[in-house]
């Protein structure tokens, strides 16, 4: 059994572009879950406000202009992490997760039905994370409400962009936090509550982490869900699953009455396909356009076109060669049938034919499908639960289209622009409350 | 096409690159007027790309390109239905569906004079004994047998008579060892060179691995050759590479390893073939030309350098293939002229291009997520 230690107690072991399998290595998870428990019993003694104040901290320092981790952000094109880590935020996630009163992270709290009942949220144990490599800010995420759920959090990073996540952790760590009542506290509260470890798909310790879990989170692909379902696991272990969802974006003919409103509608659209490099399961594919308005369908695709052209990078690094492919040969065809704007290089591409329907296979590299439908509510048929985000610019028909699309498996409908943010409810559910026991006094 | 005509019956690797990229750019722009006039989805792509189709070609790299797979999406054809005297279909064992290009008279004349002339360069022009190393497609043979069998069916305008190595029982291939010795021993005692010619996994798989196990050889009269084609893919999972095959191919047929020939070619531009000198590396014939190109930036890298491979060549004519770039990787070796005394641009093929890593939660769904439901 090898595991690969990222991060532990003692920090970080690996550079942001680092090979995990240069980190030192454990035979057993043992040393780590020994280490972990005693952060976690930290954690509980903590109080969430602390615990909150801490991450708002990370916020502030991780946007301070010309700060390492500033840079590092930029660069990763994850800006909204230090934004969705304010103290205004968090209270109001750790809030909806809670019933209503984050304070029943911390103590038993009355609940709410007349009898002089108490409930309050007891942490679950180990949380082990398996974070895809396509989206590093999801596994940082994920982890921080490990975290404000009082939890020990071991996460398995996968191979590509190992080292981010132990990056951030050792920046974490490096936070001070001072209190209403002045004291200072150390980052160290929340990190010496994680390991960040990484091994091969077939090494026996993923079997070993799998048992000692109390909750299983798996973010990633089909593949790489389900085979992390497969493992053993003890009886009574939660399991919280972010499996592939595809995502689009539906534009009603009212948004598109004249020019003005529809470059604004399409650089919010530029802004979702661009945020996470397009790698996230809340990135949009596929583009749907009623017609009606004064702006065609295809005449907003243009727009798009141009909106791309301004936000996203000359050069795409993370788009592979056969990706590139793919892109040319969507070009070409669209070339010939219908109509295609794209860069010079392989950065972005987008494309609309009239006779186009349904969702588009996503393409990736900042390509996007734009499709007429003639009426908004006819993309319900596309719905299912393989989709997560409906990016709306709908107007005043927005909340009952939105009722149109969750009945059929789509799972979040937030205004075209806020697709990459993430939010509660996540994938149906509060992940923080599945996290936790909930007891009684 | 009096420019094109006069290209190819230039020998293949005598001309210095100066001395005849003159000409292969002129075909190739009497290419491009051809196909624009009678090809409109091309012509339309072709203005598209902001290119004049009659400007002058200063340099081939500022040809516009087609990726390879837009045969699989579209059917472009520059010529009349009754025009059509055969249908080519690629293989489609790497994706859903197979490439269709249609050949006309010209073109099909073209390409078999074309891998004439290069299988000539390659063996020498008088023919010898094939043996192919598969079984012989009888009439009701499988899809696949057939279409291998097919496949190869060039290659034979250079065989003085064919034979076949394997058996097909009920469907299940296998190696008649005795046959195949009695067959070479014949062959050895006239002292008539050979030509074991077959798919690369097929030569592996059903030929030299079982001759390995059982530590049988089988000689091989001077100036013999195995000829194999059709890419590395199948025996990559098997961790089987260049130098392992050629290895074992010279273990059961003492023989050079040189004259183990792995043949690069694609359907989209059948005719053409690039041989190996038995290290990898493969020079262009004057009838073509190849460009390594940046998969991001799509701009020719520097020589050494890997990259998306293109090839661009006048040859076809009934169907807008000029400039194709492929999803194989691939890097220039060299521009000078070889050691055989031959010139051509020399390029190594790298394997196929990679796709993203890992897309975690963003992964493709399976293809009926994206089917329109009625």
């Amino acid at each position: 059994m090898k595991i690969y230690v990222l991060f532990d107690e003692l920090g970080r072991h690996i550079e942001p572009g680092g090979d995990p399998e240069e980190c030192p290595v454990e035979a057993s998870p043992d040393r780590l879950v020994d280490g972990l428990k005693r952060g976690q019993e930290k954690l509980r003694t903590s109080s969430i406000d602390d615990l909150i104040g801490l991450c708002d901290a990370a916020g502030q320092a991780w946007t301070t202009p010309g700060s390492e981790a500033a840079r590092m952000i930029g660069s990763l094109s994850i800006g909204f992490l230090p934004l969705w880590l304010r103290r205004a935020n968090l209270e109001m996630l750790v809030a909806q997760a809670f019933r209503g009163n984050l304070k029943a992270i911390d103590e038993f709290v009355p609940s709410g039905g007349g009898n002089g009942r108490r409930h309050r949220a007891q942490p679950r144990g180990i949380l082990v994370h398996w974070v895809a490599g396509n989206v590093p800010l999801l596994g940082m995420i994920s982890l921080i409400q490990g975290l404000l759920s009082k939890n020990a959090n071991l996460v398995k990073v996968s191979r590509q962009n190992a080292g981010i996540l132990p990056y951030f952790l050792e920046a974490l760590g490096k936070v001070r936090y001072k209190r209403p009542d002045g004291a200072e506290i150390s980052g160290t509260l929340l990190t010496d509550a994680v390991r960040a470890v990484y091994m091969d798909r077939e090494d026996p310790a993923a079997t070993a982490l799998s048992t000692l879990a109390d909750v299983r989170i798996a973010w990633g692909g089909r593949e790489a869900v389900e085979s992390i379902m497969n493992l053993p696991r003890r009886f009574g272990t939660e399991d919280i699953v972010f499996g592939p969802k595809t995502s689009f974006v539906v534009v009603g003919a009212d948004m598109l009455a004249n020019l003005g409103e529809a470059r604004r509608v399409a650089s919010f659209v530029a802004r979702d396909t661009v945020a996470l490099g397009q790698r996230g399961c809340n990135s949009p594919h596929t583009v749907f356009v009623e017609r009606g308005g004064t702006v065609t369908p295809e005449v907003f695709a243009g727009l798009i076109s141009e909106e791309l052209g301004r936000v996203a990078r000359p050069v795409a690094p993370d788009t592979a060669p056969q990706e590139a492919f793919q892109i040319l040969t969507w070009r070409a065809e669209y070339d010939m049938r219908g109509h295609a704007w794209y860069s010079e290089g392989v950065s972005w591409s987008v494309f609309y034919s009239e006779k186009d329907c349904g969702l588009a296979s996503p393409c990736y590299g900042r390509t996007l499908f734009v499709r007429p439908v003639d009426n908004v509510f006819d993309v319900a048929a596309f719905c299912s639960v393989n989709t997560q985000t409906a990016g709306l610019a709908t107007g005043e028909r927005r909340l009952k289209l939105a009722e149109a699309l969750t009945a059929k498996g789509i799972e979040r409908c937030p205004d075209v622009g806020h697709m990459s943010l993430y939010e509660a409810p996540w994938d149906g559910m509060y992940p923080m409350d599945r996290m936790v026991r909930w007891v009684s006094a | 096409m009096v420019t094109i005509d006069e290209l190819f019956r230039l020998a293949p690797y005598a001309a210095h690159p100066g001395e005849h990229y003159g000409l292969l750019r002129a075909a190739v722009r009497e290419a491009v007027q051809h196909h624009c006039g009678r090809c409109p989805a091309f012509d339309r792509w072709y203005r598209k790309q902001g290119v004049d189709p009659s400007a002058e070609i200063r340099d081939l790299a500022d040809v516009p390109f087609l990726p390879v797979s837009i045969f699989k999406r579209m059917s472009l054809e520059s010529i009349g239905e009754q025009e059509v005297v055969r249908v080519l279909r690629s293989s489609a064992t790497s994706s859903q569906s197979p490439s269709r290009v249609v050949l006309d008279r010209v073109t099909r004349d073209r390409q078999m004079r074309t891998l004439g002339v290069l299988l000539s360069a390659l063996m020498g022009p008088a023919r010898r004994p094939f043996v192919v190393l598969d079984a012989a497609a009888v009439q009701g043979a499988d899809l696949e047998l057939s279409a291998r069998v097919a496949g190869l069916r060039g290659y034979l305008m250079m065989a003085s008579e064919t034979h076949y190595a394997l058996e097909n029982q009920s469907g299940s291939l296998s190696l008649n060892v005795e046959k195949l010795a009695a067959l070479l021993e014949q062959f050895q005692a006239k002292q008539v060179p050979v030509c074991l010619i077959g798919y690369t996994y097929m030569l592996y798989q059903y030929v030299v691995a079982p001759l390995v196990r059982t530590g049988r050889r089988l000689p091989l009269p001077d100036g013999s050759m195995v000829l194999h084609f059709g890419g590395w893919k199948r025996l990559a999972k098997q961790a089987v590479d260049r130098e392992r095959l050629n290895a074992e191919v010279a273990q059961v047929f003492p023989m050079a390893q040189t004259c183990v020939r792995d043949v690069y070619g694609f359907t989209e531009q059948l005719g053409l073939i690039y041989p190996d000198d038995g290290r990898g590396v493969r020079p262009t014939p004057v009838y073509s030309e190849v460009i390594v190109r940046d998969p991001i930036t799509l701009k020719p890298v520097a020589d050494g350098a890997p990259g998306l491979l293109e090839f661009i060549t006048p040859l076809p004519n009934s169907y807008p293939g000029i400039a194709l770039l492929l999803d194989d990787m691939g890097r220039i070796v060299s521009r000078d002229q070889g050691h055989d005394g031959r010139y051509g641009t020399r390029f190594e093929v790298l394997g196929r291009a990679q796709g993203a890593e890992i897309r975690g939660c963003g992964d493709t769904l399976p293809e009926e997520v994206y089917r329109v439901r009625a």
